[in-house]
């Protein structure tokens, strides 16, 4: 059983992970995983509702 | 310079040699280059022996930046800068991705060693050892520490990288840090470049790299690194709203008759006047007149000026810099002279109604709540 790590994933926006394990030529398991966080949640909590636009809006540029 | 030098290029960039050179002397403009300038750069860019290498690295980013740059819709603009740079590094254009990316990463910098430009978006998290930004199982501050010392300038690209941007708005959750810092903290002295902006101009961006590619050496930088081509003067300085301003009319409402009307939107909070950037006179997209936030009749949020975007609220009042209106420009209502006397009498109505524009943006700042003259 091979497992592979593909990081970075490129062509896409943000940073991701993907491992896999494969069995016979297939795969068997995935799993992908985000390597990035800014943290935004917590940023606009409490802040004023009319501004947060600014923050959200800037997740993704693409 | 050789017509066949220019042919080669034209073949490569698919544009007409006059296109192209128009183009140079573009650039050359806007940095405030003399005209000659743009053929030297047009030189530079036809004549290059080996293109300059570049790495582009990610960190906290939401790729706006690279977007601005390939989006651009001059025909020409992401070609130039596509093909007049090689560009061996960038997560979001290469091709191979995992080892194969890093591999190629690895390469140039051990090929290009003290050569390349190192071009990094997004902000360095330092909180936690940096485990909020991984590329390939590193964190983005150890590839940057490691990356920056043999690189021979480094261009911050948009203002998280500048100055920390929107992950280092309050209450930085990931200790999101700007490049300058990580590399002063770390005893790195590779030269910085700030490009900020949120996303930033790509003309600014190409004019850096077409200045380093036809003189050696980076543009003249202000105090916070950024070129001062583009960042020298305040947004408010060349604002079409600007004799708006000067008479005191503003908008104090989204979508109020004076917000319709196209007044000054320094009362619904505009930081144009604590703001450097070029924004009001190269506009955004080429597609003409107004293409810029406070041309649709947004505030300027500040995005380009360190401590302003993303860190004052976004309806606050700026600070002003300089209310009075400097004397060169046109009145709001501009009288007609007939003879050498008529003109006299203009230019004292005119000295006179500079006086009383003044008293007026004074007063008429201070009648909303009082909190608007500093």
């Amino acid at each position: 059983m091979a497992r592979i790590v593909i990081d970075p994933i490129t062509r896409i926006e943000g940073h991701l992970r993907i491992e896999c394990e494969v069995e016979n030529g297939k795969v068997s398991k995935a799993w992908t995983s985000g390597q990035m966080w800014r943290g935004i949640e917590n940023i606009v909590k409490g802040r004023d509702a009319r501004e947060v636009w600014l923050f959200t809006q800037r997740i993704c540029g693409v | 310079m050789k017509n066949k030098d220019i042919a080669s290029v034209s073949k490569h960039l698919g544009v007409s040699r006059r296109e192209f050179l128009k183009y140079c002397s573009i650039v050359a403009a806007g940095m405030g280059l003399p005209l000659g300038t743009g053929e030297q750069i047009a030189e530079a860019v036809t004549k290059a022996a080996r293109r300059p290498p570049v790495i582009w690295l990610s960190a906290q980013e939401c790729t706006g930046c690279s977007e601005s740059l390939l989006r651009a819709t001059h025909p020409t603009f992401e070609h130039l800068i596509l093909d007049l740079i090689s560009l061996d590094y960038h997560e979001t254009l290469s091709t191979p991705s995992g080892h194969q990316a890093e591999a190629a990463r690895a390469a140039s910098i051990k090929e290009n060693k003290g050569k390349f430009i190192l071009v990094v978006d997004g902000a360095i998290p330092v909180k936690d050892k940096g485990i909020y930004c991984m590329i390939a199982g590193r964190t983005a501050l150890d590839i940057l520490q490691e990356t920056a010392k043999d690189a021979f300038a480094i261009i911050a690209m948009g203002s998280c990288s500048s100055w920390g941007g929107v992950p280092s708005a309050d209450p930085n959750p990931t200790g999101a840090t700007p490049v300058q810092k990580i590399l002063t903290d770390a005893g790195i002295k590779t030269p910085v470049v700030t490009i900020p902006g949120c996303p930033p101009n790509p003309y600014n961006f190409l004019s850096t790299v077409l200045y380093f590619v036809t003189f050696k050496k980076l543009p003249e930088l202000d105090d916070l690194a950024r070129p001062k081509f583009a960042y020298g003067r305040l947004i408010h300085e060349n604002c079409e709203r600007r004799p708006h301003f000067d008479a005191g009319r503003f908008a104090t409402e989204f979508g109020d008759e004076n917000h319709r009307k196209g007044y000054c939107l320094y009362k619904l909070g505009c930081k144009g006047p604590e703001t450097h950037a070029n924004c009001p006179s190269i506009l955004f997209g080429d597609t003409g007149s107004g293409t810029w936030p406070v041309g649709t009749g947004h505030p300027c949020f500040g995005c380009t000026e360190k401590g302003i975007g993303f860190h004052k609220p976004l309806f606050s009042k700026a600070s002003l810099h300089m209310v009075t209106p400097p004397d060169t420009y046109p009145h709001v209502v501009e009288h007609q002279g007939k003879s050498a006397l008529a003109g006299i009498a203009v230019a004292a109505a005119a000295a006179g109604a500079a006086y009383a524009a003044v008293n007026n943006v004074a007063k008429k700042l201070g009648d909303d709540d009082g909190k608007g003259k500093k």
